[in-house]
């Protein structure tokens, strides 16, 4: 538990700074939201003048951007992009912290073991994004509800898959971080890996070759689907769990035969 | 009781060399020296012992019970002060050291003020805006707060001055004698010699030899200078157990390892001018005797 208890303390800022950040880009979005819907005629005039791929892309094909939730759908893209970012981010620092800080000596010399290790350093980050999506519910319910009302429902179904994309990334993460011998910056990684997943599902959506949507959290969960089918794909849940899970074993497995040598 | 006990550990980084054979036993309440060069494997074995690397091949024990098997249960009795210490940044002295005391049981708080004192360790600053010297003290504390039977020391004194050097070894002496095992590894023979009852010799990953530290020093090392009025030829003086051979016409100078009287012969026919004997540091005793062994 102690072991826990500092690495949440030495999350804590970050967590803090991600999470404002997530709801200031909600508030930023939501206030052209009003303008949007006085004139979304005008906005798909614009809109038909993209090419279809493009307008795929970004999500804005099947949206109704007049209604509330679905323009919230749109914006949430952004928010699971910061969120996974996030996710990434502390996981492999966390689990890099020792190497990037060189202070193995002093954690791998106490009496734990790398089991006990990795499963406070990495509950901490998962603890982290617990309050974080909780903290997201329940303002970004008070946010958007000042703009309209709508089916709470679908709006936890889509706010709740920001927690399971970040369990994905964060699984990947500690598999990295796990893996690699020593990891100088944590931030650029991150945002490259995620920004590379993020890219498949552009070309996913572009194109429309299914078997694309296989392999990016980012089609998994993607709003505007959800927002279509008025509900998660079942399958799809179960291969980030399934995956999340095979990563995370073997992100155990590494850090346990990993060799601590000196730094 | 062997405190420590290896038995041909190995290590290989790849096909880089870590350790080879290495075979140790350290008795309950010694001091036990390892020496060598930097490189030569000190820490390769303290990091097997720590479970922080693993064996390529071989076994290491501690207390009776294997390193990496039982390394948790272990290590709540070891202190370990690392060659070069590093903690995060972002904490106070004491914010760390009261982190380090929460991995074990039943630890005294007042003895972190107490070492702390000794030390002379600020307790309230960051790590952050500690000097070299004094991240090694909160290293020692560390290390020491929670009553370990075994202490194992990598390069302690290292940016400590000597006062601190001084309470650092009083600091040793006295947990030795309420019964803590202690392992020193050093390249500095001369701190090997002030604190140790043992020695092993490391070179190139290999225990050259393993030696009582009193008896290393009877073995009659002696430093010779001779001035004299002969001509005597250069290999004069080159018999064996001479080492470090330096002549020049009417003076030789040369470390001397062997029956005294076999020298004293030899320099019995010379018109002397100046002759000194003296104890040769361990040092040089190590430079000449050890180094060409391997």
């Amino acid at each position: 538990m102690n072991i826990y208890r500092q690495e949440l303390r030495m999350l804590t800022p970050s967590a803090i700074y991600w999470s404002l950040g997530m709801l200031v880009c909600l508030l930023l979005f939501m206030l052209i939201y009003p303008p949007v819907a006085a004139d979304v005629q005008g906005l798909e005039a614009v809109l038909a003048n993209f090419p279809l791929e493009m307008r795929k892309a970004l999500g804005l094909s099947s949206l109704n951007l007049a209604r509330v939730l679905e323009f919230y759908a749109f914006v949430f893209l952004y928010i699971l992009l910061i969120g996974a970012v996030f996710a990434m981010k502390s996981s492999l620092a966390v689990l890099s912290e020792e190497a990037r800080s060189k202070t193995t000596d002093f954690l791998l010399s106490k009496p734990v073991s790398r089991f006990v290790i990795v499963t406070a350093k990495w509950g901490a980050v998962l603890t982290a994004l617990l309050l974080q999506s909780i903290l997201l519910i329940l303002f970004s319910y008070m946010i958007v509800r000042i703009y309209g009302s709508f089916s709470s429902s679908l709006f936890l179904l889509i706010t709740l898959s920001l927690i399971q994309m970040q369990l994905f990334f964060s699984a990947l993460g500690l598999f990295l971080a796990a893996l690699v011998r020593r990891m100088r910056s944590v931030l650029p990684l991150a945002l490259g890996i995620v920004f590379g997943f993020f890219l498949v599902q552009i070309i996913n959506q572009s194109v429309g070759e299914r078997a694309l949507g296989y392999i990016t959290p980012f089609a998994y969960f993607d709003p505007a689907t959800i927002v279509q089918h008025g509900a998660y794909n079942p399958t799809l849940v179960i291969i980030n769990l399934s995956v999340s899970a095979v990563l995370v074993i073997a992100g155990y497995m590494a850090y346990h035969k990993k060799d601590f040598a000196a730094q | 009781m062997d405190v420590i006990k290896t038995v041909k550990l190995t290590k290989c980084y790849g096909t880089a060399r870590g350790i080879i054979d290495v075979s140790l036993s350290v008795q309950e309440g010694e001091i036990f020296g390892f020496i060598g060069p930097n490189g030569a494997g000190k820490s390769t074995t303290i990091r097997l012992l720590l479970g922080l690397i693993y064996p390529t091949s071989g076994e290491a024990a501690i207390f009776g019970e294997d390193c990496i098997k039982r390394g948790p249960q272990i290590r709540q009795n070891i202190g370990y002060l690392p060659s070069e210490v590093f903690y995060y940044d972002n904490m106070r002295v004491i914010d760390l050291l009261k982190y380090s005391a929460s991995f074990y049981h039943n630890v005294d708080q007042q003895r972190i003020y107490r070492l702390a004192e000794i030390m002379d360790l600020d307790l309230h600053r960051k790590i952050d805006d500690l000097s070299y010297g004094n991240k090694k003290k909160v290293g020692i504390v560390q290390g020491l707060l929670h009553q370990p039977r075994l202490i194992i020391l990598d390069e302690p004194t290292s940016g400590l001055d000597p006062l601190m050097q001084q309470n650092f070894f009083n600091l040793i002496r006295e947990e030795n004698r309420q019964g803590a095992t202690v392992l020193f590894s050093s390249h500095i023979l001369g701190e090997v010699q002030k604190l140790c009852s043992r020695v092993a010799i490391i070179k190139e990953g290999r225990i050259i030899s393993i030696e009582d530290i009193h008896a290393l020093h009877n073995k009659n090392y002696k430093r010779f200078k001779i001035d004299f009025h002969d001509q005597v030829d250069a290999g004069y003086f080159n018999i064996e157990g001479v080492a470090d051979l330096s002549t020049a016409p009417g003076s030789a100078a040369f470390l001397f390892k062997g029956r005294l009287n076999q020298m004293i012969d030899k320099i019995h026919g010379l018109n002397l001018i100046n002759l000194t004997v003296e104890e040769p540091s361990l040092e040089e005793i190590f430079m000449h005797y050890y180094e060409r062994e391997s």
